[in-house]
């Protein structure tokens, strides 16, 4: 600990009197089209400490050519004619300089109500989620969330009307809210001035450029203008700058965002977008895009145009540290890990010891913990690749293919419900996927064959719960979040309120899965263009959608619309296209690391949304593109990561890493999920778990063949178990989730409920057999620390543990006591 | 999101005394505090599971095969099933204006319970839950409660959790109290383990942790310490086991709510909201489920409405008796009522769309029936009644803000009153006496 804080120390010194090593201008080449185009300009600092600050307020600024350009400060640029300058910042002796080119002066844009309207109702925050934008709208009036679908906002403005979420009928009486007559008396003018009250307060004021921009629209007879057709570019990306960065507390950093449109031309919009801070006690942004530091800690800054959502991610850093170590790279993995890690002046932990690693990887791979002999050899093993050599072992041993069926099981529910109780069907579904996993099946594949759903084959089983054929909606929505990572989930009765999935979307992806119909446990789809005289089978079967109520034909989530057969399935184009995207990998490798993290890079790890970004972006992008590349391999992304740096270190925290929960400069402490828990307790005592079907008068009706492990359950819903519930076995009526709290009954079960009170003693428990064999106390000590920990007691422990047993008196009851309180204890109970 | 316990937080929660008594005093669970405007206490859901016939029981009608029958209140008759329950009609308020959704038992227990159909994105916590969390713990006792829990299935257990509320509000659900090896098990130490052995436990436990938990302060270890000096507080309670134990009634009273598991799940859920819990679903129907789709008329003759009859009575009277019938609301209902019309199997089907149930106690206007079903019990006729307005009721009555909205943890947010078509339920004036 020591070195540490003279580190510190130093640091802070540096801290106080950085050397400036270089300037530069952002952006440092322009060109700025159409009349009074403008752009904001940043000066950017390299000191010598590594930190890289905004400067912005404090250089002079110089325009070489101010005939065809105005500045205002510190640092703005609006067009006045056609032509070229060179700006220059200044700071002490450095000199940076952009190129900046000016055409089409004198070209007006068009008018364009998507545009010029849509962006006051978003900068204004109109359309905002808690305001009209919401599911519902307020007060009667409904816009789009962020001008997503502008059509509807201008129909509900020039037309007028209630807007209700369950049907396409307008309620009441439609009075427009523009008044073509008078204009100035427009409810769309004096609702935000608070001429007339309005809930939301005020927005403008009658002097302002908004209100002059709605009133000029409205007096021309409020005209959609320039139909967003083929001819109007399209805001299709915001980008940001800078889009990760790391500042100390109190200092300030300008965002600049600039907006790419479907014609190729980009525009500065830092004036023309919200911004919102997902943290702002860490960080917090003004309505002209600077942000200011508050605390140490990480948040994102949301970014909001018409139509668009960007993010920037935000680090508020502590002192930078002299001599940051060199940590080496081990695989593609730890670069973009550990280069945040510097930027952001922490330093990982140390890696793990032998102990530690074997513990770890071992039950993320198999879900199992290493036996003592096991331990003892490898902490014995010289062998320099024996980390590797343990790796290959696990990946290869039957446990590896038990556990990740169990996880696959888990995220895929495999489940049986009480109307079906078919677990000869969903045993063939777990075998489906036991089969994927112990094959090591391209994980494309496995999706493609359980999204096409058809067949007698194991993996449409899925979609049989109560031995029905789920409704279309729900299906999709899984099918989107299990192979997506995306929640489409809210756009099944409306809009999604913070996301670009609109009803529509949702529906069209839904109609691929709604002519499906069963015959027993056959899936296949109903043809659309026979009749098979059976009174189950409607041949005229559609799905309308909920609220317009008119037929929906399949659609992809980017609008294209598959030529399909009569007779085809859909899903086979739905499975070729999903598993084609890059939202496919992305999610897949997310998934899989959350589960040797404790966190995704999105987390949760099926809620990817431009709300919530990855902590991790580039990461992100090489595991999926790692993964693609090498035909969707499971066994090969779990081997990348287990053998990554990153995911070597050790759980022991440094002076700068205690408090870092996102960025993985240590391992993160994680209770085991309760089936690896309950496995491992009958691992370390040797005392078995018996699971039954039923609990009627101590008599059960069915139990699992002995010796059975929590893991290997098929239908674990069957299957009594008080600990399991306890510790957050999760449904699997729903898609999973879990969370690892605490609670009072797992405190109550641990002091005297069964599932421990059973496992202290027994004929050919671990230390039934150790008293047997005679072996002495620190003998007994150290093979539960090996089986429960992976680790020798160190000398300290011995001895107190020796004077705590020699107190007891009695010998066998203080070594169950012991027992008792290794199992109990949050090192055990923890993957670390 | 996880969230690291500052340094103050450990060191108070980690410097445990012995046994954990002596810190953490806050967890002596503080009287909470009531809300001026709460009438009742606690809760008992009579789960009559499977689903009674309204027109056989509550409502009854001439296309039942059972005579109507005078009651103690003056223009208020019930079926002839319940004879005893007619002489305390007087206790009662009855609805019979329900109108739910879900046809088949896991949608319609799911509606029921939660205000919510079942919705494969999320899972919506129980009613029992939320008052749970909006309530909190009295004197120790385990807040939530369902007696017994299903031998079989997990299912509907389930609808009865908490969900996204997390695990501090679900049910204690607990086995058949009428069997004679009824045990609750986690509430009281093994008799093996002696006083000696606690204190030995717990020195080795904080040698084995000691290494780890030094540097490792999460907020989870700071929660985890917390439950365990509750579990200890719990443990070492004798009142909390005692409310648990029916060796404590007297063989008449335990008579009176009869020896079948309706009976004794009733009994001891009087046993445990006079001992402090909120919420406490009895359901010793579990094995005599009112889903009579054939035989309809013997299923309630023989074996349904004679236990409904007699516990219902029973427990009413008790609490009365006992000074508890105005803190304590005492709600009998099923997931759905069924068909007016018997089927080829002389049974009768589910029916969501109008059905009858009782309410008593806790401050509700009784003597009186809500709403009214049509000729033959199809449809409501007046005063529709739907769960949104029943939970609004009954929040009301504990004190609880009806309108208020949970988000879940995707922000979505669940309206803990949630009425037909989306609406927040209104409390049903009627029942309240307003």
């Amino acid at each position: 600990m020591r070195p540490l804080l003279v580190l510190v120390l130093a640091a802070c010194a540096a801290w106080a009197d950085p050397k400036l090593v270089s300037l530069k201008v952002v952006p440092a080449e322009v060109t700025l089209s159409g009349a009074r185009a403008g752009q904001e300009f940043l000066a950017m600092a390299t000191y010598a400490d590594g930190a890289v600050r905004d400067v912005t307020a404090e250089a002079e600024w110089h325009v070489s050519n101010p005939a065809v350009a105005e500045r205002s400060a510190p640092a703005r640029l609006a067009a006045k004619v056609d032509g070229t300058l060179l700006l220059t910042a200044a700071l002490g002796a450095a000199r940076a300089q952009a190129s900046v080119r000016i055409t089409n002066s004198r070209v007006e844009r068009p008018f364009s109500f998507s545009r010029d309207i849509g962006a006051i109702l978003t900068k204004r925050g109109c359309n905002g989620a808690a305001c009209h934008g919401g599911v519902k709208g307020r007060g009667g009036f409904k816009l789009s969330a962020n001008a997503l679908y502008p059509r509807d906002d201008y129909e509900w403005i020039t037309k007028g009307g209630t807007y209700q979420v369950l049907t396409s009928e307008v309620k009441g009486e439609r009075i427009p809210r523009v008044d073509l007559k008078n204009p100035e008396r427009s409810l769309l003018l004096v609702k935000p001035t608070m001429a007339m009250p309005h809930g939301g307060g005020k927005r403008f004021d009658k002097d302002s450029e908004d209100y002059r921009t709605i009133l000029a629209w409205i007096r021309k007879g409020a005209p959609y203008g320039a139909e967003g057709g083929a001819k109007e570019p399209k805001l299709t990306r915001l980008e940001v700058y800078p889009p990760l960065t790391a500042m100390p507390v109190e200092a300030r950093q300008h965002l600049l965002v600039t907006a790419r449109f479907s014609d190729g031309h980009t525009e500065d919009f830092t004036n023309q977008v919200v911004y919102a801070s997902n943290n702002g006690d860490v960080a917090g942004v003004a309505p002209d895009g600077v942000i200011t530091a508050r605390r140490l800690g990480e948040t994102s800054i949301l970014i909001r145009a018409a139509g668009q959502v960007a993010s920037a991610g935000v680090g508020v850093i502590g002192p930078p540290i002299a001599d940051y170590p060199k940590e080496p790279r081990w695989n593609f993995i730890d670069e973009p890990v550990f280069s945040k890690l510097e930027k952001f002046h922490i330093i990982p932990s140390r890696v793990a010891d032998d102990g530690e690693f074997l513990r770890r990887v071992c039950l993320d791979l198999t879900g199992t913990l290493p036996p003592p002999e096991r331990v003892r050899q490898f902490l014995a093993s010289r062998d320099p690749k024996k980390r590797e050599k343990v790796v290959d072992a696990l990946i290869g041993s039957p446990e590896f293919v038990d556990y990740w069926t169990f996880r696959f099981s888990d995220i895929f529910r495999v489940a049986i419900f009480a109307n079906g109780l078919t677990p000869k069907w969903s045993q063939k579904y777990w075998e489906w996927i036991r089969h994927n996993i112990e094959t090591n099946r391209p994980y494309d594949e496995v999706a493609r064959e359980r999204l096409s759903a058809e067949g007698y084959g194991a993996a449409s089983r899925h979609f049989l719960p109560y031995n029905l054929i789920g409704p279309p909606g729900d299906v999709m929505a899984e099918e989107v979040r299990v192979f997506f990572g995306r929640r489409l989930d809210c756009a099944q009765c409306h809009n999604h309120p913070y996301e670009n999935w609109s009803q529509d979307q949702f529906w069209g992806m839904a109609a691929f899965f709604s002519r499906m119909f069963k015959m027993g446990p056959v899936v296949f789809d109903h043809p659309t263009n026979m009749d098979l005289s059976s009174k189950d089978v409607d041949g005229k079967i559609q799905l309308l959608h909920p609220r317009t109520k008119a037929p929906v034909t399949p659609a992809l989530l980017d609008g294209t619309r598959p030529q399909l057969a009569p007779d085809a399935n859909p899903r086979q184009a739905l499975a070729r296209w999903m598993t084609a995207q890059p939202y496919f990998a992305e999610a897949a490798v997310n998934r899989i690391w959350g589960l040797f993290f404790g966190r995704g890079i999105v987390e949760p790890v099926d809620d990817f949304r431009s709300t919530n970004p990855p902590t991790h972006p580039e990461l992100l992008a090489a595991l999926a593109k790692d993964f693609r590349e090498h035909g969707c391999d499971l066994r090969r992304l779990m081997k990348t990561i287990v053998m990554s740096r990153t995911y070597q270190l050790s759980w022991q925290p440094n002076a700068t890493n205690r408090e870092d929960v996102v960025n993985y400069s240590h391992a993160l402490e994680r209770p085991l999920d309760a089936e690896v828990l309950l496995d491992a307790l009958v691992q370390v005592t040797g005392v078995p778990e018996t699971f039954s079907t039923a609990v009627t008068d101590g008599s059960s009706v069915g139990q699992a063949p002995a010796g059975t492990r929590a893991i290997n359950l098929k239908d674990p819903d069957m299957y009594f178990s008080r600990f399991l519930e306890l510790y957050g076995r999760p449904n699997r009526g729903a898609i999973p989730e879990r969370t690892g709290k605490p609670n009072l009954g797992q405190a109550l079960h641990m002091l005297a409920g069964a599932t421990y009170m059973n496992r202290l003693s027994g004929k050919n428990s671990r230390l039934a057999r150790l008293l047997e064999a005679g072996a002495p106390d620190a003998k007994i000590f150290e093979e539960f620390y090996l089986a429960a920990l992976s680790r020798f007691p160190t000398r300290d422990e011995t001895q107190e543990l020796e004077g705590i047993l020699a107190k007891r008196g009695d010998r066998e009851a203080g070594l169950r006591e012991f027992v008792w309180a290794l199992i109990s204890s949050r090192e055990f109970a923890e993957n670390h | 999101m996880r969230h690291r316990a500052s340094r103050r937080d450990f060191v108070s929660a980690g410097s445990l005394g012995f046994l954990g008594l002596t810190l953490r005093e806050y967890l002596a669970a503080a009287p909470a505090r009531l809300p001026e405007t709460a009438r009742a206490n606690s809760v008992i859901l009579f789960w009559l599971e499977g689903g009674p016939s309204h027109i056989d029981t509550w409502d009854p009608k001439a296309n039942s095969n059972f005579k109507p029958i005078s009651t103690n209140v003056a223009g208020i008759q019930v079926s002839e099933l319940l004879p005893q329950i007619a002489k305390r009609m007087d206790k009662l308020a009855l609805v019979r204006s329900m109108h739910t959704r879900g046809t088949d038992h896991p949608q319609a227990t799911h509606y029921v319970i939660t205000g919510h159909e079942i919705n494969p994105a999320m899972q919506f916590p129980s009613v029992g839950s939320i008052i749970t969390k909006e309530m909190g713990p009295r004197n120790a006792v385990p807040p939530y409660v369902l007696v017994p829990k299903w031998d079989r299935g997990r299912q509907y257990e389930d609808y009865f959790r908490a969900s996204f509320l997390g695990g501090d509000y679900d049910p204690m659900c607990i086995p058949d109290p009428s069997r004679p090896n009824f045990e609750v098990t986690d509430l009281s130490l093994p008799k093996t383990v002696s006083q000696v052995a606690v204190e030995s436990r717990s020195e080795f436990l904080k040698v084995v942790d000691r290494r780890y938990r030094a540097l490792n302060e999460t907020a989870e270890h700071a929660d985890m310490d917390a439950f365990t000096a509750q579990a200890w507080k719990m443990l070492l309670t004798p009142a909390v086991r005692d409310a648990f134990d029916l060796g404590k009634e007297s063989q008449k009273t335990k008579e009176r709510y009869g020896l079948d598991s309706v009976g004794q799940s009733c009994l001891l859920a009087r046993r445990l909201v006079e001992a402090g819990s909120r919420f406490v679903t009895a359901a010793g129907y579990h094995g005599n489920s009112w889903d009579t789709h054939s035989d309809n008329d013997k299923g309630h003759r023989d074996r349904l409405a004679p236990p409904l009859d007699r516990t219902l009575s029973a427990l009413l009277d008790d609490l009365d008796e006992r000074g508890l019938l105005a803190t304590t609301l005492v709600i009998a209902m099923g997931e759905f009522g069924r068909t007016p019309m018997i089927n080829p199997n002389l049974g009768r089907d589910h029916w969501p769309n109008c059905w009858s149930l009782a309410l008593a106690g806790g401050g509700i206007k009784v003597g009186q029936v809500v709403g009214s079903s049509d000729e033959k019990g199809y449809n409501p006729a007046s005063r529709v009644v739907s769960m949104g307005e029943l939970y609004a009721t009954i929040y009301k009555v504990l004190g609880i803000d009806w309108r208020k909205e949970y988000m879940s943890p995707i922000g979505r947010p669940v309206k803990i009153a949630n009425s037909l078509d989306d609406r927040t339920g209104e409390p049903v004036g009627e029942l309240l006496g307003s």
